[in-house]
């Protein structure tokens, strides 16, 4: 169970009641291996947010247990959880990472900060240089573009260096240059300092980056695949489609 | 098809116009209701004392009724642009968003003013009887059915309303769809001149009413002293963003410094939003200036002649004024609730990088006491300066009279209803589900 980050067990989630009824995951199971870098794809509205959102403890599935580091998060209580967020999760979302009245600098600080830690200012200087926002420390989100937020974004996750990274289409709004950037940031974190990414993706470019790839469907997940290639990716999709 | 459309947004938006059909109701209600008992007192000569203190009071009634439905309705206007922007962008006009914002604001106006009419006549028997058993009126005030009053009421509501209403719509259209649609949130600018300009005007009348007010006659002393005081209040709520960057600044990095995690978006919000921190201290400030210099006139004044009030009769100015305090209480709930809601968003991204439940009412906590500080020190301010010129008016001193007491209980019932304002409005964010954008 230890080589798992994140392990989802019977996880099910229904949103609405009566005739709006949606269950947006179905029994899921599945763990999400240690320093591995897994892709979630499927069609809109397969649940993939849903997956996400269940296994960094956004949100509570109705049932079924959600284990970080062999812990039930779904048993914690807010403010267990708060402290989980904080010190071994990270998420990026597609857009709004990032709180708008704070600096660059002062948004990747800000999980230290709340844990009343104080970060070496060179780590963090030289974490957004390589995030290639050096010079843009003082800058705020909005004069900043998305492609730029996002890095933020990922330059917070790695300076707490959380276990599990969540991605949920972080290159969806970006061009196809800055989207690799992006990619590749994520893909540093596993592989220099061994963090587990678990990113949503509709790009099979993007979902070739990762060492194992999920389809979703109807709230399932459909078929595995360990590093496949863009043309298999493809083919998969297409098959469903 | 406007009205339609307008009649539908008031349906659907009831929540946010609440609290603007509450300000034009109570404004209504007061106007109308005093002026019933002026009408009254107006036949008696024994009652030309207690007919000043109404004439006053609907006076403050009025010019508070105007910063509170302007304050609301910008807010309710400032929420929706999304709407607004919206609208635009499937091809409507700037001018019918604003006839659009208009219509919806008179709907609300004429509905509140006509609510307040019937709301007058049991508010003035209530005063009535009020006035009688406290002994502040020499005799019996009879109530005076006539038309006037209600016709009052019923061109002060909406007259309020629309002047609020087309500098509300004014802002909404001044945003070009693309900058709200992208959430760019541009920064909008500390000082724009029309308001930089109308701000000195105010302050420099106000200071020129400071300096009457010990050289005109002794009735008109008090009435020129409150006007100073509104006028101060309008200087320093058009001015009041850089104020409240500097000293919101300075108090945001003592919190910082304090309770880091909770302090460091406390501290950026009032220095990046001074703007939007001011519109939850104008409330404030208005309250204390305005009840202090009503509150401590009286004292003032009766000190100075040697008059020593008991009984139910010492009661009788803080219950005047307490009826306009509920008034400004509602507009500091409605202010700080409404800057709170604004940042939904916000929230809830402090809560997903790991901000826990204490932590968040400890911000959401600090920023309303940074904000309505700033708003009570302000109004300390103004209102010292008015009372310190009525006292030389009075006894030739710079000097006034005051009570601790009166003065800190009217400062927390502000800082009391700005924090239950403040979490109510963000109770849903900090304990939902953290499901992204919706
Ligand atoms: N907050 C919500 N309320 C109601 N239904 C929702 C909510 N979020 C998602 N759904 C529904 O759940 C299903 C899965 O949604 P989601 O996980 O967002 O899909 P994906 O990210 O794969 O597009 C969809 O049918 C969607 O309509
Ligand atoms: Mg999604």
């Amino acid at each position: 169970m230890s080589d798992h980050a994140v392990l989802l067990q019977g996880v099910t989630r229904t949103y609405g009641s009566g005739a709006t009824e949606v269950a947006a995951l179905r029994q899921v199971d599945h763990g999400f291996p240690r320093g591995g870098f897994t892709a979630v794809m499927g069609p809109s509205g397969s649940g993939k947010s849903t997956l996400l959102q269940c296994a960094s403890g956004l949100d509570r599935p109705d049932s079924g247990a959600v284990r970080v580091a062999g812990q039930d998060i779904t048993r914690l209580a807010e403010n267990e959880l708060a402290v989980l967020r904080r010190d071994r999760i990270g998420v990026i979302f597609q857009s709004f990472n990032l709180v708008p009245s704070l600096t660059a600098w002062q948004n990747v600080i800000l999980p230290s900060r709340l844990a009343r830690r104080r970060p070496d200012p060179a780590h963090v200087r030289g974490l957004l240089a390589r995030v290639g926002l050096a010079g843009r420390e003082r800058h705020r989100p909005a004069q900043l573009s998305g492609g730029q937020q996002q890095r933020v974004a990922i330059a917070r996750a790695l300076l707490g260096r959380p276990e599990v990274l969540f991605a949920d289409e972080p290159t969806g709004a970006l061009d196809r240059g800055t989207g690799r950037q992006v990619l590749a940031l994520l893909r540093e974190a596993v592989d220099e300092f061994g963090q587990t990414v678990v990113m949503v993706t509709h790009d099979p470019e993007a979902a070739v980056r990762a060492d194992q790839v999920l389809f979703l469907t109807d709230g399932r997940i459909v078929d595995i695949l360990d590093r496949p290639s863009t043309a298999q990716i493809g083919a998969r999709l297409d098959g469903r489609r | 098809m406007i009205s339609t459309l307008a009649w539908n947004n008031v349906r659907t938006n009831r929540l946010g116009l609440a609290a603007s059909f509450a300000a034009v109701l109570l404004a209504a209600m007061l106007v109308s209701g005093s002026g019933l008992l002026v009408a009254g007192a107006d036949t008696r000569d024994e009652l030309s004392d207690i007919m000043g203190l109404l004439v006053l009071s609907a006076a403050v009634s009025g010019f508070v009724a105007v910063f509170v439905v302007a304050g609301t309705l910008s807010m309710h206007v400032l929420r929706q642009r999304r709407t607004w922007a919206l609208l635009r962008s499937v091809g409507m006009t700037s001018r019918q968003v604003s006839r659009l914002i208009t219509a919806e604001a008179m709907v609300v106006a004429v509905l509140a003013s006509a609510a307040g009419c019937v709301l007058a006549v049991p508010y003035a028997a209530l005063m009535a009887g009020f006035l009688r058993t406290t002994g502040l009126a020499a005799a019996d005030v009879p109530v005076e059915m006539t038309t006037g009053p209600f016709i009052l009421a019923l061109v002060t509501g909406p007259g309020v309303t629309l002047p609020a209403a087309r500098v509300a719509a004014r802002k909404a259209i001044g945003v070009r769809p693309l900058e709200v649609l992208r959430e760019s949130a541009a920064q909008r600018r500390l000082l724009p001149w029309p308001r930089a300009v109308v701000g000195a005007i105010a302050l420099a009348g106000g200071i020129v009413l400071l300096w009457l007010v010990p050289q005109v006659k002794p009735v008109a002393a008090v009435p020129a002293g409150l006007g100073a005081t509104m006028a101060l209040c309008v200087g320093a709520s058009a001015l009041g963003p850089v104020a409240l960057r500097v000293m919101g600044g300075a108090l945001g990095a003592l919190v910082a410094w304090i309770d880091p995690g909770a302090g460091m978006p406390v501290r950026a919000s009032l220095v990046t939003q001074p703007r939007r921190a001011m519109s939850a201290a104008s409330p404030v400030m208005l309250t204390v200036a305005l009840a202090c210099t009503f509150l401590f006139a009286v004292a003032t004044g009766d000190a100075a002649t040697g008059i020593t009030r008991t009984g139910p009769s010492a009661w009788a100015a803080p219950m005047m004024v307490g009826s306009a305090v509920i008034y400004t209480v509602i507009s500091v709930l409605n202010a700080t609730a409404m800057t709170m809601a604004e940042r939904t968003e916000e929230i809830r991204l402090l809560r997903t990088v790991g901000t826990g439940p204490r932590q968040l009412v400890r911000a959401v906590c600090w920023e309303t006491l940074i904000v309505t500080s700033v708003g009570a020190l302000l109004g300390t301010g103004i209102a010292a300066a008015s009372l310190t010129a009525l006292g030389k008016a009075a006894t030739g001193e710079a000097w006034f009279a005051y009570s601790p007491l009166q003065y800190a209980t009217l400062v927390l019932v502000c800082v009391a209803s700005g924090l239950s304002g403040a979490l109510a409005a963000t109770w849903k964010v900090r304990h939902g589900p953290l499901l992204p954008g919706d």
